[in-house]
């Protein structure tokens, strides 16, 4: 294909993107050095890194970058173990497989805010594992501002993991078989199979789960704001905080917001460039 | 010997299956059942799991004016409806050309959402329900139709161009919406076009276009040259032998990514929650109605809730051999 032909191709879809996220991007940065706010957001006034210092020095924003940065650190790494061993189990057995599928797709398919509520419902007075704890503890179960972390991670865990299992699980169905049964002929185990045979050939699908995960784990609103309905700003990750700060009723602070939006941009990016690179280089080498 | 281990094992893998699978579906039986249920029922720390007295009242008051509602009403015009797509797509099956049939269908879930507000009084929800699927089939058809043309490009161009353009591409994916939100408010409430679907559906379109052009780029590249190359000899032009030689085998793909474009645009809650003033979809619709802490709304959430996630459950349910595919192929070849 040559280049015309190729920028014919592509030229709606990379306005659709300059358009409605390189320019906002932009926008953004340039908002966040401005003092701006919702009831008149005609009105910016220039004040440099105000809005950055005003944020850095704000316990609000530091207590949610540790609640995100402690649901990423858990919820990743959860994900994908439990997604790798599930996706196992779900390719030895055949009969069931569908059902298995099937019931495992839903904490994926439901609508987050929905999932949340669902969870959030088993932990209320009355749920099912707020009666379960007081059976075994003789204690009520209340969702507090100090065991929400663990609370929106479980709920992490439960609406992530599936993707995980049925992305390894599609994954391992492209496995040639013959690769496992000579590995079992050299006398592999279970392990080494892993290790030498399974591994290797879901490498790419690996990091890109990886990735994915990351990225979502990261910017995690929905959940954190559904239960922020119950416990308040305890259950604030990045993005809830940022969200409370500029769009609050009486006094939404948009360009404080923005300035959160680009310091999350930025932490965002200097986990992700090193993938970055290498995906780039990968392209280049394809080519 | 062995025969015996092979069955423990199977035992075991299958109990660990049902464990888990247990896991990931009771929040959602116990949502079902807290739907059909009194509130009395609901607010003692323990919980009434069988015996209790079933009601309709939480599905009444989330969806219609009238607190009597007949529900049997409802349920057969339900059922009637369900009837007809049945039957259609039994037709649909034996037939040799299939799009008048998939027309009738859609015609025909059409005229029940038009004609389902006439025959029952409804609440607000159901024009919330009535948006999220504008906004939903609306950001599907833009989405797939540009991702398509560009997912192609990427896939069959060799420079360097298109390299850049995916890893950009990749690493907005990775933005959070809060990077572009504040100014698609601004801009919008500047324009007055706030609280309009389309400004909905144009964000949405825009911020899941890096994951629609990947994973339709790598189902293209699945896609053997000779077949547009043999339709080019025959004095196709280009995109002629894209519309006509490509995309009748590419429907598996555009399948799997319309299914993922689906759920992001059904699910969505900040863009609705920040851009949508009165215009909501049903995910802003609930949470506004859990806001609060009164027991009260604990049933009618439920409610909410089983009625949002049971045309998602149908729709995954029809396709769901295309969506576990596209999960492996999307990421096998990117």
């Amino acid at each position: 294909m040559d280049r015309k032909t190729f920028a014919g191709f592509t030229v709606t879809s990379v306005f659709i993107m300059f358009a409605l996220m390189v320019f906002p991007l932009v926008t953004t940065i340039y908002l966040s050095f401005n003092r701006i706010l919702l009831r008149d957001v005609g009105i910016a006034e220039w004040i440099g890194f105000g809005n950055y210092t005003e944020v850095l020095s704000d316990p609000d924003f530091w207590a949610a970058f540790r609640l995100t940065i402690l649901y990423v650190a858990v919820v990743v790494p959860v994900q994908i173990i439990l997604g790798f061993a599930v996706a196992n189990l779900l390719d030895r057995v055949v009969r069931g497989r569908g059902l298995y599928m099937a019931a495992l797709l839903l904490p994926f398919i439901v609508t987050p805010v929905v999932g949340t509520l669902l969870v959030r419902d088993l932990f209320d007075r009355g749920g099912l594992l707020a009666w379960l704890w007081e059976l075994a503890t003789d204690e009520a179960f209340v969702i507090t501002g100090s065991n929400i972390k663990w609370v929106l991670i479980s709920h992490g865990v439960w609406a992530t993991a599936p993707f995980a299992v049925i992305t390894f699980f599609a994954g391992m169905q492209t496995l040639p078989g013959e690769r496992v049964e000579a590995a079992e002929m050299d006398g592999a185990g279970f392990w080494a199979k892993q290790r030498f045979v399974v591994i290797p050939h879901l490498k790419s699908l690996l990091i890109f789960v990886l990735l994915i995960s990351i990225m979502d784990a990261y910017r995690v609103f929905d959940s954190s704001f559904v239960f922020g309905q119950s416990v308040g700003q305890a259950a604030n990750t990045l993005m809830v905080y940022n969200f409370d700060v500029a769009f609050n009723a009486q006094l939404g602070r948009v360009g404080k917001g923005n300035a959160i939006a680009v310091i999350t941009v930025i932490g965002m990016f200097i986990v992700l460039i090193p993938f970055l690179i290498k995906s780039y280089r990968e392209q280049i080498a394809e080519r | 010997m062995t025969q015996v281990r092979d069955y423990f094992k199977t035992f075991s893998v299958h109990t660990t299956l049902i464990l888990l699978i247990i896991v990931t579906s009771v929040p959602f039986y116990w949502a079902a059942q807290t739907s059909i249920k009194f509130t009395r029922d609901t607010i003692s720390s323990t919980p009434t799991l069988w015996g209790f007295e079933v009601t309709a009242d939480p599905y009444r008051k989330f969806w219609f004016v009238d607190e009597e509602q007949n529900m049997w009403a409802v349920g057969l015009y339900l059922l009637i409806v369900a009837v007809a797509v049945f039957v259609l797509s039994k037709v649909r099956k034996r037939l040799a050309t299939k799009w008048p049939a998939t027309v009738a269908i859609l015609v025909s879930l059409w005229a029940a959402l038009t004609i389902f507000p006439m025959v029952f009084e409804m609440n607000r929800e159901f024009d919330f329900f009535i948006n999220s699927i504008f906004v939903t089939v609306l950001t599907v058809l833009i989405s797939i139709s540009i991702g398509l043309l560009a997912g192609y490009g990427l896939a069959r161009y060799s420079g360097l161009s298109g390299a850049v353009i995916l890893i950009a591409a990749l690493a907005f994916r990775a933005l959070p919406r809060t990077a572009f939100v504040l100014p698609y408010f601004i801009v919008a409430k500047e324009l007055g076009i706030l609280d309009s679907r389309l400004v909905i559906v144009l964000a949405l379109v825009a911020v899941n276009q890096p994951f629609t052009i990947w994973m339709l780029r790598s189902f293209f590249m699945e896609v053997p040259r000779e077949i547009e190359e043999a339709a080019m000899m025959d004095g196709a032009t280009r995109l002629q032998a894209f519309r006509l030689a490509v995309i009748p085998i590419m429907w598996p793909g555009i399948i799997a990514t319309s299914l993922f474009t689906m759920l992001l645009a059904y699910n969505e809650f900040l863009f609705v929650r920040v851009l949508a003033v009165t215009e909501w979809t049903l995910p802003v619709a609930i949470s506004s109605l859990t806001g609060g802490d009164s027991a009260g709304t604990v049933t009618e959430a439920a409610a909410a809730s089983v009625s949002i996630t049971l045309p998602i459950i149908i729709v995954i349910m029809i396709f769901q051999k295309h969506l576990v595919k596209g999960l492996g192929a999307g990421a096998v070849k990117g």
